[in-house]
């Protein structure tokens, strides 16, 4: 059985996470989009989130600015997974013993949680806050939220200047 | 007093030599600045796409222009006052590199584009209640603000 640390030390010596490490403009331009697609990931989120506080589109039912807003910023999270998860094999081993990474990964968690908590909990009942004031429910998630996600940006940002 | 004395005196202050000296204030500085980005150019693909007729075409161009205009501003404020804390500690060092400068004057044309030009438009569209798809402007304003970003990331690793 491997541990973690093996498992990285792996990754980081493969060919193409060495290929992304050594390329001259292979790391940046990854860097570049995993960073550029906070704006369709983080930026289109933190509209819902605005709206569930009622803090923007207060005129739209929430659901419409949901089910609006989702099918973009879904695919922006896949990139920002992707570019991510390429970053991390690029430099493994450090990435993997860097504490700022583990904060941002139990944040990422902690937002999966929260995701899952608004889908299965409060989305059933959307209809009876859609156009009305929304209950305190969701309006904690929306707090949880943004919170959460400036701090994964927080932590991201103290993850590269740490390497 | 000319730009040159300026510097100097936000150079040696004492606020900017503690964020010069402090080990972790400039990338605290910087994810304010990521946040902004985010909230401006989340703002300016909402409000393109929806001229484009990709994306959001659920909502009405005038709701989503008054949203995306206001929180929008919001990022962009955000963004450049963050923007001249990273700079201040170190302006020697933005000012021999040459995606900073290209960054500066596309940030320039960028404003200067969204709040005049696109902004008449995008007014005249509303008060015409046009639902007409738009492209060269859509395109334009989303090649400039990316572009703005680019040319910041370009700053670490161009030189």
């Amino acid at each position: 059985m491997m541990s973690i640390l093996e498992i990285c030390h792996y990754l980081q010596n493969t060919e193409w996470a060495t290929a992304i490490r050594q390329a001259d403009f292979a790391f940046p331009l990854i860097e570049g989009t995993h960073i550029i697609a906070l704006s369709l990931s983080v930026g289109l989120i933190l509209m819902l989130d605005l709206r569930l506080l009622r803090l923007a589109f207060q005129s739209e039912p929430v659901s419409r600015v949901m089910h609006q807003v989702m099918p973009w910023a879904l695919p922006g999270f896949g990139i920002m997974f992707l570019t991510g998860l390429l970053l991390f094999f690029a430099q493994a081993e450090s990435v993997y013993n860097n504490s700022y990474f583990r904060i941002k990964l139990l944040m990422l968690l902690l937002l999966g949680i929260n995701a899952a908590v608004y889908q299965y909990k409060f989305y059933p009942h959307m209809a009876e806050w859609d156009t009305t004031t929304v209950p305190t429910g969701p309006r904690i998630v929306a707090v949880v939220s943004l919170v959460l996600w400036m701090a994964v940006i927080v932590a991201g940002r103290l993850t590269a200047y740490e390497l | 007093m000319n730009l040159q004395r300026l510097w100097q005196m936000s150079y040696d202050s004492k606020v900017i030599d503690v964020l010069r000296n402090s080990h972790h204030a400039i990338p605290y500085i910087q994810s304010v600045h990521l946040l902004g980005i985010a909230l401006l150019l989340g703002s300016m693909v909402i409000l393109n796409f929806r001229l484009l007729g990709i994306g959001l075409t659920a909502i009405r161009i005038e709701v989503i222009a008054k949203q995306v205009w206001s929180w929008g501003t919001v990022g962009l404020v955000m963004a450049v006052a963050s923007g001249f804390f990273v700079f201040l500690p170190d302006p020697a060092r933005y000012a021999a590199n040459t995606s900073f400068l290209v960054k500066m004057v596309t940030l320039l044309v960028a404003v200067l584009f969204q709040y005049t030009i696109y902004r008449r438009a995008v007014k005249a569209k509303v008060a015409a209640h046009s639902e007409q798809k738009e492209v060269l402007l859509p395109l334009v304003s989303l090649f400039l603000w990316f572009g703005v970003g680019w040319m910041g990331r370009a700053i670490a690793f161009l030189g």
